[in-house]
């Protein structure tokens, strides 16, 4: 009886540690999503229920901000680096761990490297690149940096490593050629990696906002996490408009989550189905 | 992450890779600045105003953030490609002589280019480096003490009890109104030391000496501020709170009798429907015992630059507009824009009485606090020095002796410096 009690008691504690702990973490999120609905003075007073002015800032924001042409090129720009990034990032990691050369741990550890230097530190170097090559305010200048990432390639050779060479070697007895089992076999059964690296590389890039910074002038090619900072940038602070501004910059983010998430928990782990 | 730009940038300079391509011309006039509810609109109706008489122009008015413009000038000239800038940016004042002096080949010295004649002469000052000019006034900062007179009349005083007094009598005036309402006197953000800088500058003072050698050790004006400052915190008649969003918050739910700040918090403070009626403003407090003490004081604004370039010549005439009484007048009802051009308060919009703050015509008065605001020297280590006594105040009111935390705060910046 007392030894079912004390372990009762012990999972209790332990969800109440957890329910305690995803509060936390959630709240900050309810409090952009609440004063989506309120004013300045309800929001500086802090004010933890929504009041109906979620009409008001959402028509003030697109007054004062050009919401459908940034949502517009952030979508494009993310989706442009999705699939150029899983696709070649894919490749990358498959090659490595299926294909075998004896320079290819040093190439890796190469590429691991990379990851070390901060992204503040080639800032002008690629800056002068991109302005050269006439990039400035193309979604190509956006894209191309974050085509491929060693994280990515790490990530997928990795989880590559748990892919049955047996089905590889099945597949060329059956006449498939290489790109044939890349496709046919490989990509299906890695479904949960893809996933993850999709949930990765979408909130990677659709939150980006030093280099878009850097090489998006022209209010044509405003992103959201811009134009979300744009908010902020004047004497006269609408916090609700601005609170408007942040739950639709972070909606498609919490989406993509709830639908990947499941993927993205068992890749990380490194499962294969 | 600033300082590893920063240090990197300085690296790669020394590494002379600095020869520059100047922005092309193409008879279009590319503007950055910030605020669509005020650079930005006053610009477009600059460019409205301008369009009459050059329909042929093509002025192209873009959104960027006013350090996002010092990251870009400071990536475009180190990586020697002055292409991507625009012919006209705008500055805030006390960065000019920061970005000026950092990246001289970036701006153009307009001294024999433009008639600086009306504008206020602190004003001014923020964007002369080494006796030449190069930035067009624009905003003014120029302080007002704000007041709610509701609760100056539940204590038993009038806004006119206010006008040209010392700090010490406004201590004093604090203390008694905190006893009778509950509120204290003023707000603002700990360690920001926006009013240090503000209480400082009204008697003329600067952290730096003319020569640009630092000046915090033997400042005697400083201490005074810190001292007065202090002073009012102990007292209770000035709040500390965490945050800008909070000090705002102070004044949305009235929870002080007022504030004293650049002339644009007048903005937000209009914002405030429910308070209507309820605020005046008068000059704010001076030094009971600094030599040259005012009433007056900047805080923030910012001036327009116009880039080396092959369309100099066509910015230089649209800036024209910076001239005109009427652009004035048109750009004060939608952005409360005010001028540092002197002849802008003959205008109708200027004149007006403000309902809001009791009939005061604020616009107006602030024009002519702004003529009697002293100039000071900000330099190109202004920030580094503001960060040094933002922890020497901090240390202070902990317990520190001034004197001392002043001495370590001028061997901070001189480290800074390179000396």
């Amino acid at each position: 009886m007392s030894g079912a009690f004390r372990k009762n008691m012990k999972w209790a504690l332990i969800y109440l540690f957890l329910i305690i702990a995803s509060l936390i973490s959630v709240f900050p999120l309810y409090w952009a999503f609440v004063s989506a609905f309120n004013n300045t003075q309800q929001i500086l007073g802090g004010s933890m229920i929504p009041h109906g002015d979620l009409l008001t800032n959402i028509h003030n924001l697109m007054d004062q901000a050009a919401v459908l042409t940034a949502f517009k090129n952030s979508t494009v720009n993310t989706l442009l680096v999705l699939v150029l990034s899983l696709t070649v990032c894919s490749i990358a990691g498959y090659g490595f761990e299926i294909y075998h050369d004896k320079w290819k741990d040093r190439v890796m550890g190469i590429l691991m490297l990379s990851m070390m230097v901060p992204f503040v530190a080639i800032l002008v170097p690629m800056f002068q690149m991109f302005s050269g090559m006439g990039l400035m305010n193309k979604a190509m200048g956006f894209v191309l940096p974050s085509i491929s990432t060693p994280f990515l390639i790490m990530l997928f050779r990795s989880n590559a490593r748990a892919f049955p060479k047996e089905i590889i070697e099945a597949a060329r007895i059956d006449g498939l050629n290489e790109v044939q089992i890349f496709v046919r076999m490989f990509i299906p059964t890695m479904r949960p990696t893809y996933a993850a690296a999709a949930t990765i590389t979408f909130m990677n890039t659709w939150n980006a906002y030093l280099w878009p910074r850097v090489i998006m002038k022209s209010n044509e090619a405003i992103t959201m996490p811009m134009l979300v900072s744009n908010l902020m940038g004047g004497y006269v602070i609408d916090y609700g408009v601005v609170m408007a501004g942040v739950t639709i910059c972070t909606l498609p983010t919490v989406i993509i989550f709830f639908f990947l998430q499941k993927s993205f928990t068992e890749a990380i782990a490194g499962s294969v189905k | 992450m600033k300082k590893i730009l920063s240090m990197l940038l300085v690296v790669v300079m020394l590494l002379g890779l600095g020869a520059a391509a100047f922005a092309a011309e193409d008879g279009k006039i590319t503007i950055w600045t910030w605020d669509p509810k005020f650079n930005i609109a006053a610009m477009n109706i600059a460019a409205d105003m301008y369009h009459v008489d050059h329909p042929d122009v093509e002025i192209e008015v873009q959104e960027v953030l006013s350090d996002d413009i010092e990251q870009n000038v400071a990536t475009a000239a180190t990586a020697g490609d002055l292409s991507t800038l625009p012919d006209i940016m705008l500055c805030q004042d006390n960065s000019f002589q920061k970005m000026v002096t950092n990246y001289p080949e970036v701006y153009t010295d307009l001294t024999d280019l433009y008639d600086f004649e009306g504008f206020g002469p602190a004003k001014q000052a923020y964007s002369i480096i080494d006796g030449r000019h190069y930035g067009i006034p624009f905003d003014a900062g120029t302080v007002v003490g704000a007041y709610r007179t509701d609760y100056l009349e539940q204590a038993g005083y009038t806004i006119d009890d206010l006008k040209d007094i010392t700090w010490d009598r406004l201590i004093e005036i604090g203390k008694d109104v905190k006893e009778k309402t509950g509120y204290p006197m003023f707000s603002g953000q700990a360690g920001s030391v926006d009013a240090i800088m503000i209480m400082l500058q009204s008697c003329g003072a600067s952290m730096f000496n003319e020569d640009g050698s630092v000046n915090l050790k033997d400042n005697e004006p400083l201490k005074e501020v810190v001292a007065d400052y202090m002073a009012m915190v102990e007292a209770g008649v000035f709040v500390e709170v965490n945050s800008w969003d909070e000090y705002i918050g102070t004044l949305s739910n009235g929870s002080v009798v007022g504030t004293f700040n650049g002339c644009w918090i007048l903005a937000t403070i209009l914002s405030l429907d429910d308070q209507a009626g309820k605020w005046d403003i008068t000059n704010m407090p001076k030094l009971a015992n600094a030599e040259g003490a005012t009433n007056y004081s900047n805080n923030g604004g910012s001036s327009w630059a116009i880039t080396q370039g092959t369309d100099v010549d066509l910015a230089v005439d649209f800036m024209q507009m910076y001239r005109n009484v009427e652009f004035y007048n048109a750009i004060l009802p939608t952005t409360s824009a005010i001028a540092t051009f002197s002849p802008a308060k003959e205008g109708e919009a200027y004149s007006a009485p403000s309902e809001f703050f009791n009939g005061t015509p604020i616009f107006a008065t602030i024009l002519e606090f702004g003529e009697q605001v002293p100039s000071n020297i900000t330099g190109a280590y202004y920030y580094d020095a503001r960060n040094a006594v933002s922890t020497a105040v901090t240390n202070a009111m902990n317990g520190g002796d001034i004197d001392a935390e002043l001495a370590t705060a001028e061997d901070t910046v001189n480290f800074a410096m390179g000396f």
